[in-house]
C-alpha cells in the first residue's frame, strides 16, 4: 500500500474509533557504504527502507505504534488505541497544527553526486593514504566512505503537514600502527566536500596512532586538564539530558528549577541552533519551527530544551526540541546542533595557560562510567603529559572523575577549535576546554 | 516467510554475477513496551519490524543489500542490486534446501498478553522501589518483550527458521538527600514467552534497585589507585565480557585484530579460569535456537583452566581463519550483515570460597554490582563501572563507595584473578558492536582479580 492510501486510511480508522487526533511520521531512507581491506571491496552495503510511526490522541493520552511494512492500517491504529488506553499520565501533549517553516538549504555535498565507483575509488585511496601516512602503519583496520539520503514527513488531522530532507555522506579510517611490539589504533573521519581530502584524514588517523606509543600512568591526583574538542563533546554529549525540561520535570536533572542560575564558569556560552549550517532543520520531531537559543549565556543558565508537551507543563513556550529516537518512539526531548560557543585561544594556548597538567585526547565508557542524575562521572582516558605547555609523554590506562556541573563551574577558557562529529538528527560539539579540578586515578610509576 | 522456490530464484538472482555464497535473512519482529515513571504509566509502544537482507560472499568479500519490502520483486531487485556489485566469477547454482525448523512457540506468547498484565508486571517491580523508603525521591521502570521470527536461507542448502521471544523488566530507582542524588538499577530478563514471569519475585528486583541507590546515597567517594578488587557474581561476569570476550570473537581475531590472536593452546589466564559463551541454554536471555547465518548454537568451551581453547567464529571469520564456524554468528536486525557475538557468556564456577576472598584481600574493593563497560580489542583495554562498591580494609567491609571504574588490559587482568568462587550466575545486558545490538547474558561466580586499577574521586578512607 502506498504511503498515501496508507494514511488517509489510519487516520479514518482513528478518528472513527473515537481519537480526538493522529499523527504520522513516515521516513524513507536510502543509503550506500564501501568498506575497503587490502585495496579490495570487503563490504558494500546498500539498502532502501521506509518507516512509520503513527501517534494516536484519545482522551487526552498519547498512544504510540510503528510498522516498517505498510499493510494494515486499521491494525496499526488497534494496536496504537491498545497503548493509548493504559496511560496514566494526564499531561496534556498539544499537537501542532498546520504551520509555515523558514526555508532551509541543505549543506553543499559534493559527495552527493558521486557514482558508487567514485565512491569505492575514494575508499580505495583513503586505505591507500592511510598505510602510506606513517612508516609504522602495519595496517589499516578500517577504510569507508558512506553516503544516504532521506525524507522526513510529518503529517496529522489537525492539518500539519511538513516534510524534511536530510543526505550525509562521510570517510571513516582506522589505521594500526606498530612500533617494536606495541600496537596502537588511531582513526579519524571527514564529511561532505572534506571526504574527498582523503590524504589529510589517513594522515589524521596515523597521527592519532603514532602519539599513543610508549604511554604511561600518571600518578593519582587532582590536575588542571585540558579536554580536547572530542573528549569534550563525548562529555557534554553524554550529560545532554540535564538540558531536558522533560528530565528535570521528572526529577532526573540536575537543573530543575535552576533557570536563571549561574550553573557554569563565565566562559560558557552553550547554543542549542536548529538552523546551524551542519545540520539545518526548519521544525523538529514535532513540527514546531526551529528557533535558535542560548541555553547557557555566560555561564548562566536561560533555558531548558523543551517540547509542546513540557512546554505546556511549565507554562513557556517550545523550543523546538522534540524528538523521537526513532520515527517509532514517543515524542521525547533532544539538543539539535547543540555545542559550546568557540572562545579565541588555540588548543596550544590552552596548553600554555595550564602550564603543567594532562591534555586528554580520549574517554571511554561514556554508557556506563558516568550518571546523567547524579552528574557523576568517573572514566577510562587518555592523553599527553603537559608540562610548561608542551605535551610531553603520552598518558594512558587513567580514569579522570568529576562531576559535571562542577566541572562546568572549573572551566577556566575555552578553546576556538570548535568541530562537530559524525553528522546526526542529534549534534553535539564543543571546543576544547581547560578545566580545573580534574581528579586523576593511575599508577605512579616513582612508587 | 517465503517459499522455498521464491527463495531459490531470489539467490539464483543474487549469484548472476558470480560469488561463493548467497543468502537471504528473512525478520518479522513484534516488540512491545511498557514505560513507568512519576507513580505513573508514560508511554506504551508496539513495534512491527520487518525486512531481509541479502548476502553475497566472494571470498572474505561481502555484498549486504537490505529493504523492508520482502515481496519477491524486492527481493529480486535487492538480489539484483547485490549482483550487480559482485566482480564476475563462475555461477554457482543453490544446493537443494533441507529445511529446518527451531525454536519453539513460546507457552505464553507476547501477542496473546495485554497491557493490564505487562502493567501488573511492571508494578509489582515498580511498587516495590518507590515504597522502600522515603528517601527514593524518583522511579523508572521498564517492561519490553519481542518476538523475532527468522528464516536464514543459503545457497549451501540452509533453510532455517527460528523464533526467539524474549521479555525484561528493568527498574532504576533515584534517591535523593543532603543535597544528593544516587540511582540504583536491576533488571530480570529470559529468552521465553511471559511463562518466564511466573514465581518470578518483581518486587525483588525493584527492592534491589532502591537499595543500591540508598546505600549508594549515603557512601562516600570511592579512593582512587592501585588495589584488589572482589567482583561479585552474576552481572560481574561484565569483565570477562569486556576485558576478554570481545577480543576472542572472530570480528577481531581474524583480521589479527586482537591481542588473543594466534593464542590458541596457549596459558592466557590463571589456571583457575574457565570461561564458556553457551547460545543453546534453554530460556536464558542470550539463547537461540541458530545463530543468524542458519548455524545451531552451541557450548563454546573458550578458556579451560587458563589455556586458550577456542573462538567465536562466524561465517567469513571462519573463511579468514581457516577454522569452523561454532554458531556465533548475531545481528540486531536485518538492517546489519552479521558478525561473531556473544551470547551467553560466563566464567564457570570454581572452588574458592567467597568468604575467604574478601578476609585475606586486605584493604580493595568488593565491587558486589558492576554496570556496563566497553574494550578495545586490538590493545585489549577495557573499562568497566561499578555500581555498588564497598570498600575492604583488613579483610572486612568498612563501607559503602560510589562512582568506581575499574579499568585495566584484558590480557593482565585474566591472569591476576586469583579466586574463583562457587556460585556462578547469569545476568542479562545488551552488547553493542558492528552488528548492532543483542541481547546477551555475562555471569561469573564471585572472583577476586590481585589488582586492578580503581578509579574513582575520593581520598583514602
Amino acid at each position: 500500500m502506498t504511503f498515501e492510501a496508507f494514511r488517509k486510511a489510519a487516520f479514518e480508522a482513528a478518528l472513527a474509533a473515537g481519537c480526538t487526533t493522529a499523527e504520522t511520521c513516515f521516513s524513507e531512507e536510502e543509503s550506500f557504504c564501501a568498506q575497503v581491506l587490502d585495496q579490495q571491496l570487503e563490504k558494500y552495503t546498500v539498502s532502501l527502507s521506509c518507516a512509520l510511526g503513527l501517534r494516536v490522541q484519545y482522551q487526552g493520552r498519547n498512544g504510540y505504534a510503528y510498522t516498517e511494512q505498510l499493510e494494515n492500517p486499521e491494525q496499526l491504529v488497534a494496536r496504537a488505541l491498545d497503548n493509548a488506553r493504559v496511560i496514566e499520565n494526564t499531561d496534556d501533549h498539544p499537537m501542532m497544527g498546520p504551520c509555515a517553516y523558514r526555508p532551509v538549504a541543505l549543506p553543499e555535498d559534493p559527495c552527493a553526486g558521486l557514482s558508487e565507483a567514485e565512491k569505492i575509488a575514494l575508499a580505495m585511496d583513503l586505505e591507500k593514504q592511510a598505510l602510506a601516512a606513517d612508516p609504522r602503519v602495519d595496517r589499516v583496520e578500517t577504510a569507508l566512505v558512506e553516503t544516504g539520503h532521506g525524507t522526513l514527513r510529518l503529517d496529522n488531522t489537525l492539518g500539519l503537514s511538513a516534510t524534511r530532507q536530510d543526505r550525509f555522506s562521510l570517510s571513516y579510517v582506522c589505521a594500526i600502527l606498530k612500533q617494536g611490539d606495541q600496537v596502537q589504533d588511531g582513526a579519524a573521519f571527514r564529511v561532505r566536500g572534506e571526504v574527498k581530502d582523503t590524504a589529510a584524514c589517513a594522515a589524521e588517523a596515523a597521527a592519532e596512532a603514532a602519539c599513543r606509543f610508549d604511554a604511561q600512568s600518571a600518578a593519582p591526583g587532582t590536575y588542571p586538564v585540558v579536554f580536547r574538542y572530542d573528549a569534550a563533546a563525548d562529555l557534554l554529549a553524554a550529560f545532554a539530558s540535564v538540558f531536558s525540561a522533560d528530565a528535570a520535570q521528572k526529577g532526573l536533572s540536575l537543573l530543575a528549577g535552576q533557570e536563571g542560575q549561574r550553573i557554569a564558569s563565565e566562559a560558557v556560552t552553550i547554543m542549542d541552533d536548529p538552523f546551524h549550517p551542519y545540520a539545518p532543520r526548519a521544525f523538529d520531531d514535532e513540527g514546531v519551527p526551529s528557533l535558535t537559543k542560548a541555553v547557557v549565556e555566560k555561564g548562566v543558565l536561560k533555558t531548558l530544551l523543551h517540547n509542546l508537551k513540557t512546554a505546556r507543563k511549565a507554562g513557556v513556550s517550545s523550543t523546538s526540541n522534540a524528538s523521537r529516537g526513532s520515527v517509532g518512539s514517543p515524542v521525547g526531548v533532544a539538543p539539535s546542533n547543540f555545542y559550546i560557543v568557540p572562545g579565541e585561544k588555540t588548543r596550544e594556548q590552552l596548553l600554555a595557560d595550564m602550564g603543567d597538567g594532562l591534555l586528554i585526547t580520549e574517554v571511554s565508557g561514556l554508557h556506563a562510567g558516568l550518571n546523567p542524575v547524579s552528574g557523576d562521572f568517573s572514566l577510562l582516558a587518555r592523553g599527553m603529559r603537559v608540562e610548561n605547555g608542551r605535551c610531553t609523554v603520552p598518558v594512558e590506562q587513567i580514569t579522570v572523575a568529576g562531576q559535571f556541573l562542577q566541572l562546568l563551574k572549573h572551566v577556566r577558557a575555552v578553546g576556538s577549535d570548535l568541530k562537530f562529529g559524525f553528522p546526526g538528527s542529534v549534534n553535539i560539539a564543543s571546543p576544547s576546554l581547560l578545566v580545573d579540578d580534574i581528579k586523576i586515578a593511575g599508577k605512579d610509576l616513582a612508587k | 516467510m517465503i517459499r522455498p522456490d521464491t527463495a531459490e530464484r531470489v539467490l539464483t538472482a543474487a549469484l548472476q554475477s558470480g560469488g561463493d555464497f548467497a543468502e537471504i535473512f528473512l525478520e518479522d519482529t513484534e516488540e512491545n513496551t511498557v514505560h513507568m515513571i512519576d507513580d505513573k504509566v508514560e508511554n506504551a509502544t508496539h513495534s512491527h519490524s520487518h525486512g531481509a537482507g541479502i548476502r553475497v560472499l566472494t571470498g572474505t568479500n561481502c555484498v549486504y543489500v537490505y529493504t523492508g519490502d520482502t515481496g519477491e520483486t524486492a527481493l529480486l531487485r535487492a538480489a539484483a542490486a547485490a549482483a550487480a556489485a559482485v566482480k564476475g566469477g563462475d555461477i554457482l547454482r543453490p544446493q537443494p534446501f533441507v529445511p529446518r525448523q527451531y525454536g519453539r512457540a513460546p507457552a505464553v506468547p507476547a501477542a496473546g498478553v495485554d497491557n493490564p498484565r505487562r502493567i501488573a508486571l511492571l508494578r509489582a517491580g515498580y511498587q516495590a522501589a518507590r515504597q522502600a523508603s522515603a528517601d527514593i525521591s524518583q522511579v523508572s521502570a521498564n517492561i519490553r518483550d519481542e518476538d523475532q521470527r527468522i528464516l536464514v536461507c543459503n545457497s549451501r542448502g540452509v533453510f532455517a527458521e527460528d523464533r526467539r521471544t524474549r521479555a525484561l523488566l528493568a527498574v532504576s530507582a533515584v534517591a535523593s538527600g543532603g543535597g544528593e542524588v544516587q540511582t540504583g538499577q536491576q533488571s530480570f530478563g529470559f529468552g521465553k514467552g511471559y511463562e518466564g514471569f511466573d514465581g518470578a519475585d518483581l518486587a525483588a528486583v525493584g527492592r534491589k534497585a532502591a537499595d543500591m541507590a540508598l546505600t549508594m546515597l549515603r557512601a562516600p567517594e570511592c579512593p582512587a589507585g592501585q588495589f584488589p578488587v572482589v567482583i561479585g557474581p552474576g552481572f560481574g561476569g561484565v569483565i570477562f565480557h569486556e576485558a576478554c570476550g570481545h577480543s576472542l570473537e572472530a570480528t577481531s581475531v581474524a583480521k589479527g585484530n586482537s591481542e588473543f590472536c594466534g593464542k590458541l593452546g596457549q596459558k592466557i589466564a590463571d589456571k583457575r579460569v574457565t570461561a564458556v559463551d553457551d547460545g543453546t541454554i534453554p530460556g536464558a536471555w542470550g539463547s537461540l535456537g541458530i545463530d543468524d547465518e542458519g548455524t545451531p548454537t552451541r557450548k563454546n568451551v573458550l578458556i579451560e583452566h587458563g589455556v586458550l581453547k577456542g573462538y567465536m567464529i562466524d561465517l567469513l571469520g571462519s573463511i579468514r581463519m581457516g577454522m569452523p564456524v561454532t554458531g556465533s554468528s548475531r545481528r540486531e536486525s536485518y538492517c546489519y550483515a552479521p558478525t561473531s557475538r556473544m551470547t551467553n557468556t560466563y566464567i564457570a564456577a570454581g572452588e574458592d570460597d567467597d568468604e575467604e576472598m574478601l578476609r585475606t584481600l586486605g584493604e580493595g574493593l568488593y565491587a558486589c554490582s558492576m554496570g556496563g563497560g566497553s574494550v578495545n580489542p586490538l590493545t585489549g583495554e577495557f573499562n568497566f563501572s561499578v555500581n555498588e562498591g564497598y570498600w575492604v580494609r583488613d579483610g572486612r567491609i568498612l563501607c559503602p563507595v560510589r562512582g568506581a571504574t575499574l579499568i585495566g588490559k584484558g590480557s593482565q587482568v585474566l591472569q591476576r584473578i586469583d579466586r574463583v568462587g562457587r556460585g556462578q550466575t547469569l545476568s542479562p545486558g545488551m552488547c553493542g558492536s558492528v552488528s548492532g545490538s543483542v541481547p546477551v547474558n555475562v555471569g561469573q561466580p564471585q572472583i577476586r582479580v590481585r589488582e586492578l586499577t580503581v578509579g574513582g574521586k575520593g581520598e583514602a578512607l
